[in-house]
């Protein structure tokens, strides 16, 4: 009885501000708007709109070309340098405590920071770039630079927390399995392939899944850096959506757009979620 | 001999790592810092250590904390962050120590925790409509006291997930201990739980914090004019204006000090949270 009342007010919070707004949504998925109000109801009209808007498709396609690119980048990058960071060092305190600054940086304040550190003429990269030997490179007026110049912010902000989650986990991976593997004459690459590697796959999976479920969210990068442009170059779905929102005030199709994501973030999940159980101790 | 050669060799390549990983990580913030203590003139010119290479001025900073505008945000980002924050630790604590310490059938312990981790996949646009629409009936719009609830639904099963697992943690004999003398279970969490996880707690709050300064969908939503915060203050601003660097690099600096120096001051909790206790750093 105690127990209900304890997690009563989180439930009730939950039902109030996060289940009856996606009931609103799914309600006003299913009408028009005009003007910002609601107009009449057209049934599942807005959902028919999913499949043949090209700007849309646009969205996604930049969307899901930037979750994969970052997250791989990320993952590799992150774990690498755990892995060489993965011994006694001393400083390593700092460098954690370093480390963790990108990820609490508020992302749009480091997106409209890069509008200088790319800056065309005489910025910093480019000057670092030109001092190699590489010309120009028209960051943010290009279509294609401009994406390359979202994702290297992301994977600036994002790789720590690979790093710092795989360093975690290795740091409690059981020592004597290591002195046994090298009593044993076990070369480091073998060391790395039969023990390291399937003991930390649940913590990269785990990885893998965080990073994946947030990047789907991208908004405040593409949103302070490049406004989404040059074009739609750099549109990413909830910047599609955003817009469709708050500056069309066509809400009954933002919602229906906002369904789609969450479709296809919940499949992704979805594929993968019996793992991410254990992982977070659902013995109950 | 080449055991201790190859060691010298990783020894360098080690230091290469570790000095180019720094550089990468505190290139943009120094770049922020630098321009924001820059003379105008000076930003358009490579150089890196004040003093030597360029004569420092704070004038930008006075100028940027002087608009009325700036002042605001700056209030409104404080109490969102603390309100939200607080309210989310309020709600999400007790929640936390029933998942630890009682036992539910239907529904299960499980699809509680599952049910508060799944709120986490739900892309924060899909909710943009939905609030945008219900806090202009409720005549909420630009206010701070919206962002407050939003930030706090956001926060919530962070809070949760998170002090749930440090109350698993505790040994269960204080609080059975406690019972034996008659205390009541709102005593026994509130006198003998409570007090142990603290440190936790107060991490939560602070990670928690950070969020909801950081958080700009919403604000960007929700706000037109008296409830604008800091991120929202600063985006788009120099497509709109041309980029003048020095006033870039101080309200970076504004905006992004307050979250980081929480990260510092919630160090030992930072794994923990950022993959929602699943990994204990």
């Amino acid at each position: 009885m105690a127990g209900r009342l304890f997690l009563l007010p989180a439930v009730v919070w939950v039902l109030v501000f996060s289940i009856f707004p996606l009931l609103y949504a799914l309600y006003t998925s299913l009408h028009s708007y005009r003007f910002g109000r609601i107009n009449e109801f057209i049934g599942l009209r807005n959902f028919e709109r999913l499949f043949t808007d090209a700007n849309l498709h646009s969205g996604l396609r930049v969307t899901l070309t930037f979750v994969i690119v970052t997250v791989l980048v990320q993952m590799i990058l992150g774990f690498a340098l755990a892995l060489i960071l993965n011994r006694e060092l001393r400083g390593k305190s700092v460098f954690r405590a370093i480390m963790t600054l990108p990820l609490f940086a508020t992302p749009v304040a480091v997106g409209y920071l890069g509008i200088t550190v790319f800056y065309e003429q005489n910025g910093p990269v480019n000057s670092f770039l030109s001092s190699l030997g590489i010309a120009n490179i028209p960051w943010l007026s290009n279509p294609f630079w401009a994406l390359v110049a979202v994702i290297i912010v992301d994977i600036w902000q994002w790789t720590p927390f690979v790093f710092l989650v795989s360093l975690a986990a290795l740091q409690a991976l059981p020592a004597d399995l290591y002195e046994a593997a090298e009593v044993d004459g076990a070369s480091p690459a073998q060391t790395f392939r039969h023990i390291t590697l399937p003991l930390m796959a649940p913590t990269l999976f785990l990885i893998l899944l965080l990073r994946l479920v947030e990047s789907f969210k991208v908004f405040d990068i593409p949103m302070s850096l490049t406004l989404g442009g040059p074009g739609r170059a750099t549109e990413v779905y909830s910047l599609f959506t955003y817009r469709t929102a708050m500056r069309f005030f066509d809400h009954g199709y933002a919602a229906a757009q906002g369904f789609l994501l969450l479709v296809i973030v919940s499949v992704i999940v979805a594929l993968l979620f019996r793992r991410i159980g254990q992982l977070y101790e659902l013995e109950r | 001999m080449r055991v201790r050669s190859t060691s010298l060799v990783s020894q360098v390549l080690l230091v290469g790592v570790l000095v180019a990983a720094l550089a990468w990580v505190i290139f943009p913030f120094y770049w922020a810092f630098l321009n924001s203590i820059k003379r105008p003139a000076d930003t358009f010119v490579n150089s890196f250590v004040p003093f030597l290479q360029f004569q420092p001025t704070l004038e930008h900073w006075l100028a940027e904390i002087a608009i009325p505008e700036t002042r605001q945000a700056l209030l409104n980002s404080t109490l969102i962050a603390v309100g939200a924050a607080t309210l989310s630790i309020l709600i999400g604590t007790p929640a936390a120590y029933a998942l630890a310490r009682f036992r539910f059938k239907r529904p299960n312990n499980r699809f509680f925790t599952t049910w508060f981790l799944s709120q986490r996949i739900l892309p924060p646009v899909l909710f943009v409509i939905p609030f945008f629409l219900i806090m202009r009936e409720l005549k909420l719009l630009d206010s701070v006291f919206a962002l407050i609830l939003l930030n706090a639904t956001f926060t919530l099963p962070f809070s949760v997930i998170i002090l749930s697992q440090m109350f698993r943690e505790l040994p269960r004999e204080l609080e059975e201990a406690a019972y034996v003398d008659g205390a009541s279970a709102f005593q026994a969490f509130a006198q003998v739980a409570l007090p142990l996880v603290l440190p936790g707690l107060v991490a939560a709050w602070i990670i928690s914090m950070a969020f909801s300064w950081n958080e700009f969908l919403f604000a960007l939503s929700l706000t037109t004019k008296n409830g604008i915060p800091m991120p929202v203050i600063i985006a788009g601003a120099e497509h709109t204006r041309g980029v003048q660097f020095w006033f870039v690099g101080v309200r970076t600096m504004l905006t992004l000090l307050p979250p980081t120096i929480l990260a510092l001051l919630a160090q030992r909790y930072i794994v923990r949270g950022l993959t929602l206790g699943a990994v204990k750093g």
